[in-house]
């Protein structure tokens, strides 16, 4: 009988989940660091192993050195010790996490993921854990519990989206960056990460780009913007005396949809004559290190105040990046500060001091442009955006760590008229990850990507049908590296893009010649081209 | 197992308690030994618990916001749930504390259902909620075992917990609710297959003892009827620390007596210190204000660097080929400009 | 309620116990279809299988929902067979639900099996083309820096 041909029997349950066994399989787990860049960056235990290998070639002292970092941190970190000590495991950050949702593994509960290390913490620096073992929910520190901590810790983006739920505000991404310092310890952590982290720390940026294919991509895209507009556009590096340092994820200067944003900076920024420059030395806003440990976050972010200082400017401002923003917002001041040796930071063409930004210094691009189209000094027609049905992607550090979520959908209603909102728990500080942040954006792990981007095309799909959506815009460079891929598979159809991107198309620009096309080189609509000559200004 | 396991230690307690008062030995125990004991191991447990916590810095400014930011003038910031003053940050916590703000975020997509319906985890937070203010509301008419005379303001609590004025004695909301919210969170642990898959011992303990306090407490007001003025003058005994002979007392109040010693000598070792602990937690109770003022790590240290003149001697060559202007000359020199 | 809603409805239990069995409730349960994508997608689409199974059997609206099913199992952690299991649990409940099966349903199940197997191949080829592609673009760009560590 064909019923009885195929019969699997259903998935077992996971069971106790205090089992520690966990299989690494092809397509779903992330490539070991290689050794080079361990030794580069003087971290320990470098060597040639895989996840997936039985032998992960640890020190022999591993657990001892496991056992003396958790102390270490529990003794720095109140976040630390408290989120180990308070959760009642009431389960309600559960479906919040974007990979619990679309890999239906248990144990990416993030109350799970947090288990894993409390179960540790509980049994290593508790007295009820040390008397009553696993019945105060204790747990051994052996060799499968640190492949576990791998692989669950390098399946969380970070994104905190579970942290807004929870009613004591624990926060997993609190958890999974000290338990990636943790596995450092002991040399376990993975290339996407490392290796983007040695090139950062040697060159500035995340790819190794040397300083002239860095003055190369820089003089390649403002030819094309010069181009594009006709005017003249150039992009001035490492430049003294300049008032504002520019800095972007360098994603934006090497990769696509992320350069047209960047297009769309270099017209913003000659409109308005911009007295900036931008740093070859400073020149990855991206920090990988701060999915790496907070040391590593601190060594990159380092680089930034020093260039600022070198050059001389009086303040700095940041382009559309997540994690960036995050380290920006919250730990840069305090890591690298206090900035004053710049200036509070002053918007050159209205003259709105940004206050928000006192003592750090650095200002978002959008705030800086939001500020600009509130002030009416640039002209834009959004009808040169009408080819795109847009929704917006609030990136999870912007919208959680900082909370920027008014300021892009300003700019966006300005630039836009066509723009529709995702559903209401899929946004704002609710929004979904990629699935890809936080080192995981590699293609090696595609699987796992596109299963933790799920819940987020899900949100897509539904914009796509109901009002025809064909472009996710986002400020966040992973988001723009990784969605494409994430929504060529799951809603075909979605391109993604920048904020800045539309602003440059809407950009109405002194002395332009007339647009024929996007910024990506797209015909614009018929009755867009009729209109581009006597464009108006549609600023409020 | 776990559930098990916790059920049959709560059960010993209060079969413990039960017989303990059958001797003089044990009632001494019970009375004077294990109250002290407990409130000493609470009291001592607790604010170290608490205080060890707060020893520990908050190296960074970590808050999670949950509205907009303040930052252009002209766009409204979200106050309390991305505050960025004292103020606000006092509302957010109040509004976690008081009414579990955060709990109460899950909101479900308005076109799945054309009604507005109370979800599974609404009422995680309406469970959640009454339990805790229910909880409270005992604890205060409590006091009146320990206070003479007895306060206007626990008689105006408990003329408004009995406000429905229903059976006799007149039935105590709280003592309803109470009941009623431990079952739900009870009920939900077991029948949520994810969150029973977390579930450790101490949660199912906590939950049982708890209930094992509420059951016992409920059966001596309403039905096995406790001779008050005894338990009211041992209590006083108790605070006056002239602790009085407890022969009269009754049984079933010593395994309530000892059911609430060991929730006390319990709570500092264990998840139930969430209470203090929600108050320190560096993602709620922090201003959204890291570039406004800056945070201050008390052990941050310096790091190896790749320093500006590092990085132009490593590429001089490709610096100078592609005419990015350099610090030092060749051999070395600081240029002068 | 319906023969149709009843085959739906023991057809998604079924197809979920693919899943630990910590989740069932949760998949079945929730109904948010953003906050339970998977869940959802197996109602959406199974639903749409049954109507088109019982019904026209329209080729379109049949490789429509197996696509959004499909799609979903190929990136989940399955072999093949069990990621398409979902479709030959249909026989068993279908025959819970009726008693037989009639031939010609039979031969629309294979056929539908069939369409799946395709979908599902073109899925992880698709898998592996992206996965190309973003290779080659990293290698490009890291061409273009040809700096990293040394």
């Amino acid at each position: 009988m064909p019923e009885t041909l195929v019969q699997i029997e259903p998935k077992p349950p996971r069971g106790d989940w205090r089992n520690p066994k966990v299989e690494f399989r092809k397509g779903a787990m992330c490539y070991s660091a290689a050794a080079k860049n361990l030794t580069y960056l003087g971290l320990p235990n470098p060597r040639a192993w895989q996840p997936a290998d039985s032998d992960w070639k640890l020190p022999p002292d591993w657990k001892k050195i496991i056992l003396d970092g958790m102390k270490d941190r529990l003794a720095k970190y109140r976040s630390f010790r408290l989120f180990m000590d308070i959760c009642v495991r009431c389960g309600a950050c559960a479906d919040k996490c974007h990979f619990y949702l679309g890999t239906a593994d248990p144990k990416n509960m993030p109350v799970a993921r947090a288990e894993l290390i409390r179960s540790v913490y509980r049994r290593y620096f508790t007295l009820t854990g040390r008397l009553f073992g696993s019945l105060a929910g204790g747990r051994e520190l052996t060799e499968d519990v640190i492949k576990e901590w791998f692989y669950y810790f390098y399946q969380c983006t970070q994104c905190r989206r579970c942290s807004v739920f929870c009613p004591y505000g624990i926060d997993t991404a609190e958890i999974t960056l000290i338990g990636r310092e943790l596995l450092n310890l002991i040399g376990c952590n993975i290339n996407w990460v490392m290796e983007p982290v040695a090139n950062c720390y040697r060159t500035g940026n995340h790819l190794g780009i040397q300083p002239h294919g860095f003055k190369d991509s820089i003089d390649f895209a403002a030819d094309e913007a010069s181009e594009i507009t006709g005017l003249d556009i150039e992009v001035p590096i490492n430049r003294k005396g300049a008032e504002i340092l520019f800095v972007m994820p360098s994603a934006d200067y090497f990769a696509t949809p992320h350069y047209y944003t960047l297009l769309g900076y270099m017209m913003l920024f000659r409109e308005i004559g911009l007295d900036y420059t931008v740093s070859a030395y400073a020149s990855e806003g991206g920090n990988f290190g701060s999915f790496a440990s907070h040391e590593l976050m601190k060594r990159l972010n380092a680089k930034i105040y020093d260039e600022a200082r070198r050059l001389g400017v009086k303040w700095i401002l940041g382009g559309e990046c997540g994690h960036m923003w995050r380290v920006l917002h919250q730990y840069m001041d305090t890591m690298n500060g206090p900035a004053d040796f710049l200036e509070v930071p002053v918007s050159p063409i209205t003259g709105t001091v940004f206050e928000h930004a006192r003592s750090t210094k650095m200002v978002h691009i959008c705030e800086f442009t939001a500020d600009l189209i509130h002030h009416g000094k640039i002209k834009l027609d959004p009808r040169r955006n009408d080819h795109w049905t847009v929704t917006y992607h609030d990136s999870c550090n912007p919208a959680r760590g900082m909370g920027l979520l008014e300021e892009p959908r300003y700019i966006l209603n300005h630039v836009s008229r066509r723009f529709h909102e995702m559903p209401e728990n899929t946004i704002r500080e609710q929004t979904f990850c990629c699935g890809s942040g936080a080192g995981l954006g590699t293609d090696e792990n595609l699987e796992v990507r596109l299963r933790g981007g799920f819940p987020r095309a899900n949100a897509v799909k539904y914009v796509k049908q109901k009002h025809g959506v064909n472009l996710l815009t986002c400020i966040c460079a992973i988001d723009k590296a990784t969605l494409p891929t994430l929504l060529e598979y799951w809603v075909p159809g979605v391109e993604v893009g920048g904020i800045h991107e539309l602003v440059g198309n809407a950009l109405v620009m002194t002395g332009e010649k007339e647009r024929t096309t996007d910024l990506r080189g797209e015909p614009l609509a018929r009755e867009e081209v009729m209109a581009g000559g006597e464009s108006e200004a549609a600023h409020a | 197992m776990n559930a098990l396991y916790s059920v049959l230690v709560v059960l010993a307690l209060v079969l413990a308690g039960l017989a303990g008062g059958r001797v003089e030995a044990g009632r001494a125990v019970l009375t004077l030994a294990v109250p002290y004991a407990a409130l000493a191991i609470f009291l001592v447990g607790f604010f170290a618990r608490v205080l060890r916590w707060a020893w520990v810095p908050v190296p960074f400014h970590i808050p999670t916001t949950c509205g907009q930011q303040k930052a252009l003038a002209w766009i409204k910031p979200s106050k309390v749930d991305n505050p960025s003053s004292r103020w606000g940050v006092f509302a957010r916590m109040a509004a976690e504390i008081l009414l579990f703000r955060s709990l109460f975020r899950n909101n479900r997509a308005r076109m799945a259902e054309k009604r507005l319906i109370l979800g599974e985890s609404k009422y995680l937070w309406l469970g959640a909620l009454a339990f805790h203010w229910a909880l409270l509301l005992i604890q205060l008419r409590h006091l009146r075992l320990f206070i003479e005379p007895v306060p206007a303001w626990i008689d105006g609590l408990e003329r408004l917990d009995s406000f429905f004025q229903v059976g006799a004695p007149q039935i105590y909301l709280s003592d309803v609710i109470v009941l009623a919210a431990l079952a739900y969170l009870l009920y939900r642990r077991f029948r949520d297959p994810a969150v029973r898959f977390i579930s450790l011992f101490t949660d199912y303990f906590a939950l049982f003892l708890l209930l094992g306090v509420a059951v016992s407490g409920v059966l001596m007001r309403y039905f096995v009827r406790v001779d008050i003025l005894s338990v009211k003058q041992f209590a006083l005994s108790l605070a006056a620390f002239h602790p009085i002979d407890p022969s009269t007392l009754n049984p079933l109040f010593l395994a309530h007596l000892l059911l609430v010693c060991t929730l006390a000598a319990y709570f500092p070792f264990s998840k139930l210190m969430h209470m203090g602990g929600v108050f320190l937690s560096p993602t709620r109770n922090l201003a959204n204000d890291s570039r406004r003022r800056r945070h201050v790590n008390p052990w941050n240290y310096p790091v190896k660097k790749h320093t500006y003149a590092e990085w132009e001697e490593e590429f001089r060559d490709k610096l100078k080929a592609a005419g990015i202007p350099l610090e030092a000359d060749d051999a070395g020199n600081a240029r002068t400009n | 309620m319906s023969v149709e809603a009843v085959i739906v409805e023991r057809w998604v239990d079924r197809a979920l116990k693919s899943y630990p069995s910590e989740m069932h409730s949760f998949l079945g349960g929730e109904k948010d279809p953003f906050r339970n994508p998977v869940g959802n997608t197996f109602r959406e689409n199974l639903a749409a299988l049954v109507h088109e199974l019982l019904g026209t059997m329209d080729k379109e609206k049949i490789a429509g929902a197996l696509d959004g099913l499909v799609r979903l199992r190929a990136v989940q952690n399955f072999t093949p067979g069990e990621a398409l299991h979902f479709v030959f649990d249909l026989r068993p409940v279908i025959g819970e639900v009726s008693g037989a099966i009639s031939d010609p349903l039979q031969s629309r199940i294979d056929e539908l099996a069939l369409m799946a197997f395709d979908q599902y191949m073109s899925c992880r080829e698709r898998i592996f083309e992206l996965r190309i592609n973003e290779l080659r673009m990293w290698a490009r760009s890291a061409a273009a820096g040809e700096g990293g560590t040394p």
